[in-house]
């Protein structure tokens, strides 16, 4: 059988890289004596399949891997035993048996949520909050400059940007953000405050930024036509 | 303190390359409540984190005293260049993992000395974490600073420094060290009397309080040797062992780090000490006698570890794995109960024979990398000189064994600048190399693989150690190592063999500092000042501040490091006992001359070389039990 688990990277665990979260969950996976599978061959690996990467210092409440066991195993009890042996900061939310013949989680999902603080040196109201996201919103595209394998090439991020909401709060501008995510197209929370940033700077100058901006992940969504569902319902 | 912790991770940590070597929450780290406790007490570790948590010592202290409901162990490491860089600018002091407090609201800090060019990192470690770097200006407020390990035995350069050392194996006297600590400060409201402590730890067999004794020269400055100094500490202070490894305290549930760090594995110890008797090498003669470990607890062990962190590998750790008596059936068992899990096994000591080649390929069934063995020497008179009985045929038995068995590399460590070496020596390297190399070539030929052999030629440089009957050894000056670097590299010509040696400047420091007496703290001082930190790494070693600090005190080290001592000089870790006798190690100097080996008192009668019949020990093999 496969489950599909849905865990959180909280605060003590904001550090981990993806390359360390996937080492501390193979240890966990394995201290939580599951009948785990590994792959064939002279050097077989844990079979975990991760719906996607999260950088080092971002948090999350929805993350989301497929974990193929031999036999059948209740998705409470597999929660509870990963739970019981899980470091400081990771924790299963919930799972669900995978019973379709679904393609893997980086396959189908296409959308993701986050919530982003990024402090401001001076206090803004929420007006001046809201004006702020109709200038970002009102351009009609963005390039970023990304480095892959073939170099450095500009890309539009406006298109991906499917949602951007913003408040003030406490010397804070807080940022809702939902864009495309997955093989299709992705769109990088840090390249969505770069567009924020870029264009509100344009009248409130650099200074305006404060240092250490926080960025945490709500979600990890399936979005076909209007319809949004989260892996968990894709299952 | 709620603040300190929200500045560093707010705002110090994400600025630093991996914040995790910081954190202390990793799977099995512990936190105490610091109220509920009648001592607490910090690891400090003086390198990075990834080297500290591959140190199976850590997980063993660490474990035995947080396993007492009385006491807490936190942990520090040596912060990296970039931690300490903020850390200054920011004034905040060091802090302790686990709970993240400065190092000066603990009631002790205990270093472990495990190579000497960690010095600098100890002093650095002290300075961060706002501490008075000399003992004698910590009061009575400041925590009591202690210090074991390997370079324990020869301590004398950080005499200034540190309280008090330990001697031995630590897991045996940790906890009635901190019985007498903890009951100092019940009876004093939680305070302690700094003189008073110290005068009742020294009572404690191996306990060595630096302070009481005094350090004497002559007119022309040259070491006397050390005297008492306080009425009622011992003339000598003699280590302690563990008598029975199989009662020993094992850690179960290591820490698991994040971070991928040196060594990533559980640590299966099999056995402790080696009777090989190599005589350049000091942990021989420090770890003895030879105490195995009960296969079947070594099983049960492995069982627990595993359960409790989830490791991939299994590494069955010693001083010579190949030498445990039962490590057949132990590998055979191991490989069975673990192999559903995809659990591996790696041996990191192997002896130069075919029978270790066969236990690396039990454990490796894919081949990936080479095999590594050291032959120390290149011909059969020197390693003679220095015991290692190997021989040329043992050798090419192996590299035979290695290249049939689907490995390409070999790397092969030597040693440059050992007693009564010639050039012949470095040729035999040469010569050794490259018939092993020949011989891979001849058999990767005849079985038709397409791939070529390589051999690594791995050169590192004599460190006379003290308590090794090299002690009273010249190390080559660093010219003359240089020299014999260069002659072998333009001896070794094959492509195919690949040369790699390490740096004469940090083997003569090795050298400076295994063998210094007290006035060379000065000399530590002043190259930490100058900015010397993370000396054991070649991307922070700066030879010239070692030099300009050397030049401003007034040390001379090529007194220490390049001159041959007597037997009627007085070394400055005679008043220390590892339990072999000075007159053991001055026999097996004579015999070194007079190219006589001598045979491992596991298999050939007792040499006497003291430990067992001063130190109410004995040599524990399992085989057949
Ligand atoms: S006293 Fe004898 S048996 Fe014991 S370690 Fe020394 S040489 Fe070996």
């Amino acid at each position: 059988m496969r489950l599909c688990l849905q865990y959180s990277k909280e605060e003590e665990a904001r550090f981990l890289s993806h390359l360390d979260l996937m080492r501390a969950m193979e240890r966990a996976l394995r201290r939580a004596q599951l009948p785990l599978v590994f792959s064939e061959g002279f050097n077989p690996h844990l079979c975990v399949s991760y719906a996607s990467a999260l950088a080092v210092g971002v948090t999350s409440e929805g993350e989301y891997l497929d974990l193929p066991l031999k036999g059948d195993w209740p998705a409470e009890e597999a929660v509870q035993r990963i739970n019981a042996v899980l470091p400081a900061g990771l924790k299963m939310v919930a799972a669900v048996p995978v019973t379709q013949r679904r393609e893997s989680l980086m396959a189908i999902i296409n959308l993701a949520r986050y919530r982003v603080e990024i402090p401001l040196r001076q206090a803004i109201e929420q007006k001046e909050a809201e004006e702020m996201i109709a200038q970002v919103l009102a351009r009609p595209a963005y390039s970023v400059l990304r480095r892959g394998k073939k170099g450095e090439r500009q890309v539009d991020i406006r298109p991906g940007l499917w949602q951007l909401q913003g408040w003030a709060e406490n010397n804070k501008l807080i940022l809702h953000i939902a864009v495309q995510t997955g093989s299709q197209g992705n769109v990088k929370p840090e390249e969505v405050i770069e567009m924020v940033k870029d264009t509100v700077s344009f009248s409130r100058g650099e200074n305006f930024w404060g240092e250490n901006i926080r960025i945490h992940r709500l979600g990890l969504y399936i979005r076909e036509n209007d319809k949004i569902y989260s892996p968990l319902e894709r299952a | 303190m709620q603040q300190l912790k929200q500045v560093l991770e707010e705002e110090v940590l994400p600025k630093v390359r991996k914040p995790l070597r910081y954190l202390g929450n990793e799977y099995n780290a512990v936190r105490k409540d610091w109220q509920a406790v009648k001592l607490r007490s910090l690891f400090a570790f003086p390198d990075v984190y990834e080297v500290g948590m591959s140190h199976l010592g850590l997980q063993i202290l660490y474990g035995v005293v947080n396993a007492e409901p009385d006491y807490l162990m936190e942990r520090v490491f040596a912060p990296w260049p970039d931690l300490e860089q903020e850390l200054r600018t920011r004034a905040i002091p060091l802090f302790s993992l686990e709970s993240l407090r400065p190092l000066a609201d603990f009631d002790c800090l205990g270093f472990t000395l495990q190579y000497e060019m960690s010095y600098t990192n100890i002093l650095n470690i002290l300075a961060l974490g706002g501490l008075p770097l000399r003992a004698q200006e910590r009061g009575n407020e400041a925590p009591l600073v202690m210090a074991g390990g390997p370079c324990a035995y020869n301590p004398e350069p950080l005499a200034e420094f540190i309280d008090f050392f330990v001697l031995g194996e630590g897991e045996e006297v940790i906890l009635e060290v901190f019985a007498v600590m903890a009951a100092h400060r019940a009876i004093r409201q939680g305070k302690q009397d700094k003189k008073e402590v110290l005068k009742e730890l020294a009572r404690i067999r191996g306990v060595y309080v630096p302070s009481f004794y005094e350090a004497l020269y002559d007119e022309q400055g040259k070491f006397q040797g050390v005297k008492v100094k306080e009425p009622g500490a011992a003339p000598r202070i003699v280590k302690r062992v563990v008598r029975d490894l199989d009662q020993a305290y094992f850690p179960a549930r290591p820490i698991v780090p994040y971070l991928e760090v040196v060594h990533d594995r559980m640590m299966l110890e099999v056995l402790r000490g080696c009777t090989r008797g190599c005589r350049f090498c000091q942990a021989g003669f420090l770890y003895r006698p030879v105490r195995e470990r009960s296969k079947d607890l070594l099983l049960q062990q492995a069982e627990k570890i595993s359960e409790h962190t989830g490791h991939q590998e299994i590494s069955l750790t010693s001083l010579s794995t190949s030498d445990y008596t039962c490590v057949e059936p132990l590998l055979q068992e191991v490989l069975n109960r673990f192999e559903g899990k995809n659990i591996g096994v790696s041996l990191p000591s192997l002896r130069v024979d075919s029978f270790s080649v066969n236990l690396a390929k039990e454990v490796q069934r894919v081949r990936k990398t080479g095999l590594t063995f050291a032959p120390e020497a290149g011909t059969q008179r020197l390693r003679d000189v220095i015991n290692k009985n190997v021989t040329e045929e043992n050798l090419m038995e192996v590299a035979e064994a290695v290249f049939q068995e689907g490995w390409t590399q070999i790397k092969l460590y030597f040693m440059l600048g050992l007693p009564t070496e010639t050039l012949a020596d470095l040729d035999g390297i040469a010569a050794l190399a490259a018939k092993v190399l020949l011989r891979g070539r001849e058999i990767l030929r005849e079985k038709g693989s397409k791939q070529r052999p390589t051999v690594t030629v791995s050169v590192s440089s004599f460190v006379p150690k003290p308590h090794t009957p090299f002690q009273w050894e010249p190390q080559d000056s660093i010219a003359l190592l240089q020299e014999k670097q260069k002659y072998l590299r333009n001896r070794i010509r094959e492509k195919g063999i690949v040369y790699h040696y390490h740096e004469a400047e940090v083997s003569f420091l090795e050298a400076v500092f295994a063998k210094g007496d007290r006035r060379l703290g000065q000399a530590l001082e002043e190259a930490w000042r100058l900015g010397c930190r993370f000396d054991g790494w070649s991307e922070h070693f700066r030879y010239e501040l070692w030099r300009e600090a050397f030049r401003k005190t007034g040390i001379v080290p090529e007194e220490i490091a390049n001159q041959p001592l007597t037997y009627q000089d007085a070394l400055p870790w005679d008043h220390l006992d590892t339990g072999v006798k000075k007159e053991y190690l001055r026999r097996e100097r004579e015999k070194a001359y007079e190219l006589a080996t001598t045979g491992d008192c596991r298999f050939a009668p007792c040499s006497v070389c003291g430990i067992c019949q001063d130190l109410d020990v004995d040599t524990r093999l399992r085989k057949g039990e």
